[in-house]
């Protein structure tokens, strides 16, 4: 450029008198000057400090790991699984399990089972899941084209990916049915995508989970507080899809592998301690702030006026009389002038102020293994062995053994037995009125506008706004 | 390498441009020295036509480079020869020159030029034109318009007087902001900010509050031109067509606001001292339900669901206070209780100006107080010293002119807002205090509105302005100038919610409640603009060209913290004290801009005009290769009422036809978008820190472009007294740079990238202004302008299958909204119905939101008029809207809700065969077993939001002189002191029912001068 300007420079120079060479420098100088200010790479800018650029993320375990982390973090925050907002309340009170008492006109559409499109919790749910979604596929993209992980470091972080990303599936298919399959980071492609069947989604989650089952084969990488996805915590969700598919061979044997690594609690206090030993998975509360569970923040009644949830009058006459976990699991609250008491879940104890760290969210605990078990033994013919693990159960709550017998005695105890054993759990109940095919039945007297389709929630109306290749909506929306 | 294309492209540019300058300065012909003839002191007094002595008038030897300003009484002398001429000249008068033909006095009277187009002389920013002579559009507001509105914000003065700017103020709470739009808006996604410069310097109009701490109270727009005094400002000029903005290219798209401040005048050192204080109101309450309706309406509702029979529960009576345990006679008017108080504001503010013929300089400092119209003891301060300083060299070649403008403004509110409140109160609640004085929690069954008192929000910003301009004359023809700024814009927020503000029941503490969030923001930008400047004239032709060149880097940084749990609430403001600490937002983001740029004016035989403008830029918000762009554009103008064979006309004395057409363009799309990135969130799972995407990659995204078309009549009557300007402007926006939404499958809610679509602004503008009257003690003058805009989605590939799908139709506005269709009240079940667009026989989603309603106003402006007599002014400033908006529907629309709503609810249903606009009553413990609340969300909810408001009206005295060089006013100022519309809802204006609407307010002010 230098050469440039000095040839020009020279011609025009050529032209002039020696009087005008004065002023003529003048402007060659400056145009020069000029010239070359142009030409620097002024309007480069470094990456901001506050960010790093992707493809270094790929090339450092601790990176990988702090991906990793914003998943389980977000899990254990926003959207369905866990949170202020999560299924747990949320689907509590679509169901038969809470009675709901506050103000949010969200959550009033979800207790009355009146469920409009634009709905704002169920709107967050299905955002925030196809969030999660999309952090786990860009790690397990990332990780694909890095070279700079061993071996074992690539499994344990794809294992743990594709574990999530088949998790939030799972909650997805729990609560909208038919939901599209997202494996891409491709924009163009995940922004125009149809739904699957519900059953094509389990044969995905099935196949991812089978994967990280095997890339996480032999790695141990929790510190003993169980708050990362490992290979026990793959098996406890392939366990639970394996029921709901009727798959028993498979939820069986899975189940029993965890049966047979993990052992219940005797004291019903302990169980959903952070220390707690039948616990598989559970989303670690903050070092900081909150020390405890999200759960225990929402479903604990403090005074009243100002309670949000409190047990249904169905679910606490279900209780068989003398069952510990009644005094153990549920607490009870009066106002001022003691007229009125409610019942609330009291699973989770701390509050969520609580200056220590007392309990973590937990996702995963080998109660519901056993339940699985028994159930897939009645279908299995085993019929002594279902109602040996239904007991296990029973017993740790001071009951007497169960007096059914027949496949569907045993069938009718076990769902009851879940639905005192699993309550306020991850909408555990809800998935089950549904494939009991109970909903209505159940529903049906407890809720005046219950209709057969309010199984499903409505898919957001913005998304299917967004991509009309959605539609069409849920029955019933 | 990758930038040697750009970089060879910008070369050719200036070499052309240079070369071409090269090539005139041929002609140049250097002065030879002549014997100066003997020199002797002429001196003299100038007057008006009326005999009144004239202070200030410019006074010029017209041979040499000396000259003087005449003092305040008129007087002068000068040093000339005795066969020079002396040429006088002064704003609003005509210029005279008069050869001195040995005289050794000179007394003078000049004529007053009633529009003196040709004198009028208008900012384009890189340089300045005449009104006469100029081929672009530019409207603009001087220091007489802008001082008679007692206004805090330049903004607010402009409302309603420049054409084709549509600007609604946000809130009414101190220290809140403006949108504006100039000719509509041009871009589907991104701000409708225009380009604001103040004295040359770039000044970023965008807001750096966070909404979490402003939202609730200032709509979280905490507008940093509130740190420019309107009183500091000389003109606003608003650039509008393509010939005045294309040379701002990638920042033009949204026209440019160019903001000059005072400069001091030449003579005699003069003090100005102001102090005014204001009363302000909330100019209309909304007409609410009493107790006795509202009550009628809750039980009514409460009988109709059936559920009376739980009203004697007590387990309920949280759900309705107000009918089982609330006093039933009790009423309050909560509009008066919350907004009704008065915002009083004290300014006071003392300039002083003054120098000599080569250096000229002025100081200005003003104070200013505002209180709200909440309860409590809430205030906005605001405190600016504004300097300028001009000095020209004695040989005339080189200059310097320095400014520098420093405001401070300390805002200290309420957290939030108290209109929502006031508005939805149930007009039975409580007493706010007890006996004892201390808050009423009425057995803990209400929020206390008072309570809220001690949430508190405060902003502390910083503003430092500063530009110095230094030129020297290379060539009598050739000005080398550089401009060089930096702005510096600190914003400190916080607000602070302790656990004593909260319902004691809920047994929140200090510890497990309490938190402060607090935010950091720092916005620094430096600009060097160096420019070349040179004009040759001939007989009939003359040619002014400039080129220039533009480095910019801004950064900004924002740090908002949140900490919670504190050891007690007196601590509350010591984020130190805090339990555990939350980082809400961290950036740290630069921004760079490089462009080179140009203009040839051609001027042939004084009434042909031709203007090339250009503008090559780059910035670093985009990626490798998609840097640079090019905008430019041509401007036209005919003089035709200057051409022989028009001859004198003595009704028309001034026309003019213009035209112009160029491109612009905006990288309105925030820093980074174009990288691939994760980011530090400042949390952390299980000891590892957490990184996230930050959001979906496209490299590929370029600028927006903008092509303007123009085409202006502008005529004058009657030796100028009345002016016409009628312009007619076409844009159209396209290669739209948008956030695209996306369908959340993607993992996020949007993309950046470029949608082919193409929105077009059309319109007519039209400004009057007319001298009606003039005599020697009485004058009436009148402005009127009017803008009838229209906004068109021309284009959209792909619309149907877009994520814009269902809030976009081709052809219409993007300020549409799609609506419901009400069928209104069903006789029979009091329930509401609507269309079924599509038949389904389900009123659902989005299908059947087809009824289309825009909300973009339909025509706009103002009226104002000016009487003069004697010493009294009278100033009387209309604004007028023509618009549809929601009305208070859109907040609610079924009767016997808990809490208050429009009286117009009480008109109900009540059974079969009632024919009434609103559905029956609901309690609102059980569901309304249909689509009830659709109502706000269709139709009715829009209605006519039309209005005339006497914007302005001034009164002012200047006392009879006392003293020589004594100058007193003393002035009554009333803003938005009458609105006439038909709108139903706090404010045609701005019409949200959850802000607080603009105030009405009076103004009491003097101003001293000597």
């Amino acid at each position: 450029m230098e050469r440039f300007n000095k040839k020009i420079f020279g011609k025009i120079g050529q032209k002039m008198t020696m009087g005008r060479m004065h002023h003529l420098k003048i402007h060659g100088i400056l145009f020069f000057v000029l010239m070359q200010f142009g030409c620097t790479d002024f309007v480069d800018v470094d990456p901001p400090k506050t960010t790093l650029v992707s493809e270094t993320v790929f090339d450092d375990p601790s990176t990988v790991e702090s991906a990793l982390a914003n998943l389980y973090f977000g899990m254990r925050e926003q959207g369905m699984v866990s949170g202020s907002t999560g299924v747990t309340p949320g689907l509590g009170i679509c169901g038969d399990e809470l009675d709901y008492y506050g103000f949010s006109a969200d959550l009033i559409q979800l207790y009355r089972n009146d469920v409009l499109a634009g709905n704002g919790i169920t709107t967050n749910w299905w955002q925030q899941a196809y969030h999660h979604i999309y952090g786990a596929n860009d790690i397990i993209h990332g990780l694909d084209g890095s070279n700079a992980l061993t071996v074992d470091e690539k499994n344990r972080f794809l294992g743990q990916a594709m574990f999530i990303r088949a998790y939030v599936h799972s909650q997805l298919a729990l609560v909208f049915g038919d939901v599209p399959y997202i494996t891409s980071t491709d924009y163009l492609e995940n922004g125009k995508v149809s739904r699957i069947p519900v059953s094509e989604v389990y044969t995905h989650i099935i196949g991812d989970l089978t994967q990280a089952a095997e890339v996480l084969e032999g790695i141990d990488f929790n510190s003993g507080e169980r708050v990362l996805a490992d290979l026990d915590v793959v098996k406890a969700l392939l366990a639970r899809m394996y029921q709901y598919v009727g798959n028993w061979e498979m939820a069986s044997s899975l189940a029993s592998d965890l049966i047979g690594r993990y052992s219940l609690e005797e004291d019903l206090d302990r169980v959903f301690l952070k220390d707690s030993q039948e616990t598989i998975w559970q989303l670690k509360a903050d070092l900081e702030y909150p020390l405890n569970t999200r759960e225990g923040e929402q479903l604990i009644i403090r005074s009243i006026p100002g309670q949000s949830y409190a047990l249904t009058e169905e679910l606490l006459s279900a209780f068989e009389a003398n069952d510990l976990r009644k005094d153990h699991w549920v607490g009870s609250m009066s106002d001022v002038d003691d007229t009125i008491t409610l019942y609330f879940a009291h699973k989770y104890k701390a509050d969520i102020n609580e200056p220590e760290s007392l309990e973590y969210s937990i996702l995963f605990r080998l109660g519901e293994q056993y339940l699985i078990r028994a159930e897939a033994r009645v279908h299995l013919g085993n019929l002594i062995g279902a109602q040996q693990d239904l007991n296990m159960v029973r017993y740790r709550a001071d009951l007497q053994g169960t007096t059914a017998t027949t496949p569907e005695e045993l069938l009718e105890a076990i769902l009851k037995e879940r639905s005192i054993e699993l309550f306020t759990e991850q909408g555990l109940r809800w998935f089950d009125l549904k494939r009991s095919g109970k909903a209505d039945q159940v529903m049906g007297v407890l809720k005046p506008n219950w209709q057969a389709s309010d199984v499903l929630l409505p898919i957001p109306e913005s998304e299917l706004e967004a991509n009309p290749n959605l539609l069409p909506q849920n029955e019933g929306y | 390498m990758q930038h040697s294309i750009p970089c060879m492209r910008r070369g050719s540019l200036f070499m052309l441009l240079y070369v071409f300058l090269m090539l005139f300065n041929f002609f140049h012909v250097q002065a030879g020295t002549v014997l100066e003839p003997p020199q002797f002191t002429v001196s003299g007094t100038v007057t008006d036509t009326s005999g009144n002595p004239l202070a200030g008038v410019n006074l010029v030897v017209e041979s040499k480079n000396i000259g003087t300003i005449s003092d305040f009484d008129g007087s002068f002398s000068i040093n000339a020869g005795p066969t020079d001429v002396l040429i006088f000249s002064m704003v609003g008068f005509k210029t005279l020159s008069v050869p001195i033909g040995g005289r050794e006095e000179v007394s003078v009277s000049l004529d007053e030029d009633v529009t003196v187009l040709g004198e009028v002389v208008l900012n384009a920013g890189y340089y300045k034109v005449s009104e006469k002579e100029r081929t672009g559009n530019i409207a603009t507001i001087k220091a007489g318009v802008i001082d008679k509105q007692p206004v805090g914000n330049p903004l607010a003065a402009m409302q309603g007087h420049l054409s084709g700017v549509n600007i609604v103020q946000d809130t009414g709470v101190p220290g809140g902001g403006f949108s504006i739009e100039v000719r509509g808006r041009n871009f589907i996604n991104g701000v409708t900010d225009p380009l604001f410069i103040v004295d040359g310097v770039p000044f970023s109009s965008q807001s750096m509050g966070l909404s979490r701490l402003s939202n609730l109270i200032v709509g979280g727009n905490t507008s940093p031109l509130n740190a420019i005094n309107p009183n500091d400002i000389e003109s606003i000029e608003v650039l509008k067509d393509a010939d005045a903005t294309a040379i701002y290219g990638s920042r033009g798209a949204n026209g440019v606001v160019l903001i000059s401040t005072k400069q001091g005048k030449a003579g005699k050192t003069r003090f100005d001292a102001r102090l005014s204080s204001t009363l302000g109101q909330v100019s209309h309450f909304m007409d609410l339900m009493k107790t006795r309706e509202y009550l009628e309406l809750r039980r009514e509702g409460i009988t109709n669901d059936g559920v009376d029979n739980l009203l004697g529960n007590p387990g309920l009576d949280f759900f309705w206070p107000d009918v089982t345990l609330w006093d039933q006679n009790r009423y309050t008017d909560w509009q008066k209780e919350l907004i009704g108080g008065t915002a009083y504001r004290n300014n006071a503010q003392l300039t002083v100006s003054g120098g000599s013929e080569r250096t000229q300089f002025l100081v200005s400092g003003a104070y200013q107080k505002e209180t709200t119209v909440f309860p409590g003891d809430f205030n906005y301060k605001r405190a600016n010293l504004n300097t300028t300083l001009n000095h020209r060299s004695e040989n005339g070649k080189f200059g310097i002119s320095l400014s520098t403008s420093y405001t401070r403004e300390d805002n200290d509110l309420p957290s939030a807002d108290f209109s929502p409140k006031a508005y939805a109160l149930e007009p039975n609640a409580p007493e706010l205090y007890d006996a004892e004085g201390n808050i009423n929690w009425e057995g803990n069954t209400w929020e206390n509105p008072m309570a809220a008192l001690e949430e508190k929000y405060g902003a502390v910003s910083n503003t430092l302005i500063t530009n110095a301009v230094v030129s020297y004359k290379v060539l009598e023809n050739l000005e080398l100038k550089s401009s060089m700024g930096f702005t510096s814009y600190r914003l400190d927020a916080q607000r602070a919610m302790p656990s004593s503000a909260r319902n004691p029941q809920y047994g929140l503490t200090p510890q497990n409640y309490s938190y402060l969030m607090t935010n950091g923001s720092k916005r620094e930008s430096w600009i060097v603009e160096p420019q070349l400047n040179w004009n040759k004239q001939w007989d009939q032709f003359s040619l002014d060209v400039l080129l220039g060149t533009t480095f910019q880097r801004e950064t900004t940084e924002q740090l908002a913290l949140r900490g919670r749990g504190f050891p007690n609430n007196e601590l509350i403001f010591n984020m130190a004290a805090a339990d555990n600490l939350d980082i809400l937002s961290n950036v740290d983001n630069v921004y760079k801009y490089n462009a080179v740029f140009g203009r040839v004016n051609l001027k042939f035989l004084d009434r042909y005009f031709i203007n090339l403008t250009g503008r090559r830029d780059g910035s670093s918000r985009f990626g490798p290769g998609k840097q640079f762009g090019n905008f430019g554009a041509i401007g036209l103008a005919w003089l035709f009422s200057e051409e022989g064979f028009w001859g004198e006309n003595a009704v028309l004395s001034y026309g003019k036809l213009r035209s112009s057409y160029g491109t612009t363009g905006s990288d309105n799309v925030g820093d980074y978008q174009f990288l691939d990135t994760y980011t530090v969130t400042g949390d952390d799972y299980d000891g590892v820190t957490i990184i996230e995407p930050t959001g979906l990659f496209n490299p590929l995204f370029g600028w927006e472009e903008n092509r303007k078309l123009e085409a202006a009549l502008e005529l004058g009557f009657f030796r100028d007294r009345i002016l016409l300007n009628a312009s007619w402007y076409r844009n159209r926006s396209s290669n739209q740079l948008v956030g695209i939404p996306l369908a959340a499958t993607t993992g996020f809610s949007e993309l950046t990238g470029n949608f082919d679509a193409i929105v077009e602004n059309t319109g007519l503008e039209f400004d009057l202004r007319s001298l009606n009257f003039q005599s020697r003690n009485f004058k009436w003058s009148t402005n009127l302008n009017l803008t009838i805009p229209k906004n068109r989605l021309v284009e959209f590939d792909g619309l149907e299958n877009s994520t814009f799908a269902n809030r976009y139709i081709i052809g219409k506005p993007l300020s549409i909204v799609k609506l419901y269709h009400s069928l209104g009240v069903d006789p029979e079940t009091g329930m509401y119905g609507f269309e079924d667009f599509n038949g389904d026989g389900n009123i659902s989603s989005s299908e059947d939101r087809e009824w289309v309603e825009d909300l973009a106003p339909e025509f706009y402006g103002g009226l104002g008029n000016t009487l003069s007599l004697g010493n009294l002014t009278l100033d009387v400033f209309f604004q007028f809207k023509k618009q549809q908006a929601f009305n208070t529907l859109r907040f609610g629309v079924i009767p016997g809700r808990k809490g208050n709503a429009p009286a117009d609810l009480y008109d109900r249903w009540q059974q079969p065969g009632d024919m009434t606009p609103f559905s029956r009553a609901y309690s609102g413990l059980v569901p309304t077993g249909g689509l009830d609340n659709f109502h706000q969300q269709s139709n009715v909810a829009v209605s006519d939001a039309s209005f005339v408001r006497l914007r302005n009206i001034s009164l002012n005295y200047r006392i009879p002189q006392l003293e020589q060089g004594l100058d007193i006013d003393v002035y009554l100022q009333g803003q938005n002191l009458w609105t006439i519309t038909g709108y139903k809802g706090p404010d045609p204006e701005q019409p949200a029912s959850t802000r607080l609407p603009p105030l009405q307010q009076i103004t009491l002010g003097i101003q001293l001068s000597f």
